[in-house]
């Protein structure tokens, strides 16, 4: 029922409620790595939902803060980096961009499925992708946005960047935005491209696996 | 041949227009008021203007047009909950002097052939969030209703006052109000949320212009917004400028046309880039005419002004709707 409750409280954005279900659920014994899963499967409903047409941003940026309230609870009950257990994700949009918000959506469904997301923000210069790669050998996903057509040619330029450096064999590129189609992504030589944030977060999972 | 006007009141009166109206042709927009000339306008290259109630403006080259600053710094309204604290009210008192050279421009054009047309962006959701920040300010809808209806109604109240004197002095025959409510999938907010605190501060504002001498309504948002359309229809709205083929064109004009007129079908971003060329622009232009047909629809780059951001297109698109004209009447 607890476990229940957690996962309804996030699906339907509670924020305020989560803490205290989190607490109740694991004063009752539940265990907090089923706790972490049932909200991140919340999150997956919520995406679908989101991706359906069912919800829209507000009702996906609330359960996304219920989720962060539940996690902190959480957090001094999970195993070091459990909450970030599928790896790290650099997202950012490219340079000359100053869209924000579809960027945020992707990194919030991100690490609502699971992932550590290191958030470079918007009009990230190619250096800094690369120079954080490099900080963060480990890294699994660089995710890079660009919303307009004036800015594809900076994504063009990034990917292309990302694509010459002697480790890109050890990570998966995925790019996103308005104007960006698949074709330009296979074009470009991303690794994947997904049109919305829900879609985001699968595939980032499938090629993390 | 029609004029302008006719031929626009043909298309969306769904009688026999003699041709395409040409995406803004109808339209004369008055680019001006003492509002506008009193706060500054972050202009094309700049950074961090501070403009009409307190926010900052950055426009990047190679943009196509300006964005809202919010660092943590720049965030107006810091706190939803006192939101009075915030926000800085634009000055409305504009004399018959300070109003001269607007009203000269009006004058000149021919309201025969074209509608004197006041503008104005942005529009009361985009306050909201140049105000508190875009997610800020989503997630306030749900958790500070009440605050957000009070700002809401705050913003439409001064919107109200400066619509007085638009249509004292300008007396225009058309507004084009910019008021983006959607991605190119989807709305920002659901259409419930819409009714509740979008729509009724609409129905003020265009019934004010409506009723004080404004015959037609034109409303931008470049986005998908086909679940808004039958609150559009409410509202006023009378063209719905800036609509995406997201939207499915085609149901729309059967579904509302007469009652509603599409302006657009040819998305900016799949034109207005830089590797564009006539040939795209034409089989462009082409499939739109061709599947959204000549009534209730005006071929149009979903852009919220006569312009490209790349030289060249926004002509290019004029000359091939030209060429549909003959095709299609």
């Amino acid at each position: 029922m607890s476990m229940e409750k957690v996962n309804d409280l996030v699906t339907r954005g509670k924020a305020k409620l989560v803490p205290a279900a989190v607490q109740e659920a694991l004063d009752e014994g539940c265990e907090a790595g089923a706790l972490l899963d049932t909200m991140i499967a919340a999150m997956d409903v919520v995406g679908e939902n989101f991706k359906n047409g069912t919800i829209f941003v507000p009702e996906m940026l609330i359960a996304a803060k219920a989720m962060k309230k539940g996690v902190e609870v959480l957090k001094p009950h999970l195993a070091s980096g459990a909450s970030g257990a599928l790896g790290k994700v650099i997202i950012g949009t490219v340079a000359g961009d100053l869209h924000d918000i579809g960027k945020n959506l992707v990194a919030m469904m991100i690490e609502s499925a699971g992932f550590e997301v290191i958030d470079l923000g918007v009009d990230v210069p190619i250096e800094n992708f690369l120079r954080t790669y490099e900080e963060n050998p480990d890294t699994k996903i660089i995710a890079c946005s660009a919303l307009l057509t004036t800015t594809m040619p900076a994504l063009q330029q990034t990917v292309a960047a990302i694509n010459e450096a002697s480790w890109r064999s050890k990570v998966k590129v995925m790019v996103g935005g308005a104007p960006i189609t698949q074709e330009f992504a296979d074009t470009i030589g991303a690794d994947a491209y997904t049109p919305d944030a829900a879609s985001a977060a699968k595939k980032a999972k499938e090629l993390a696996a | 041949m029609l004029t302008k006007r006719q031929n626009f009141l043909e298309t969306i009166r769904g009688g026999k227009p003699d041709r395409y109206v040409n995406q803004y042709e109808y339209l004369n927009i008055v680019m001006g008021t003492p509002f506008l000339a009193k706060y500054p306008v972050v202009a094309y290259g700049q950074e961090n203007v501070v403009g009409a109630w307190g926010v900052t403006w950055t426009w990047p080259e190679g943009f196509p047009g300006g964005f809202p600053v919010h660092t943590p710094d720049k965030i107006v309204i810091k706190d939803i909950e006192n939101w009075r604290d915030y926000i800085q009210e634009p000055d409305l008192n504009y004399t018959e002097e300070d109003w001269a050279p607007y009203v000269a421009m009006a004058e000149k054009i021919d309201r025969k052939e074209e509608y004197v047309t006041a503008i104005l962006a942005p529009g009361i959701f985009e306050m909201c969030h140049h105000l508190l920040e875009i997610q800020n300010c989503l997630m306030a809808f749900y958790e500070y209703p009440d605050e957000m209806h009070e700002l809401i109604d705050f913003l439409a109240d001064w919107e109200l006052r400066y619509a007085e004197q638009i249509c004292k002095y300008l007396k225009p025959d058309a507004v084009f109000h910019h008021d983006d409510w959607g991605s190119q999938i989807s709305t920002f907010i659901s259409p419930e949320m819409f009714r509740e605190f979008i729509k009724p501060a609409y129905e003020k504002i265009y019934g004010y212009f409506k009723s004080h001498g404004v015959e037609i309504i034109v409303h931008h948002s470049d986005s998908y917004a086909a679940t808004l359309v039958p609150d559009m229809i409410d509202m006023g709205i009378d063209v719905w400028q800036g609509v995406m083929n997201t939207n499915n064109i085609p149901e729309l004009i059967e579904k509302y046309g007469g009652k509603i007129t599409f302006m657009g079908g040819i998305d900016s971003a799949s034109v207005d880039r830089p590797d564009w060329t006539p040939k795209l622009v034409a089989a462009e232009v082409q499939k739109t005419c061709k599947n959204c047909g000549n009534k209730y629809f005006i071929p149009n780059l979903s852009q919220g002004l006569a312009v490209s951001t790349f030289p060249g297109v926004y002509e290019a698109v004029s000359a091939e709707i030209d060429k549909m004209s003959k095709e299609m009447f």
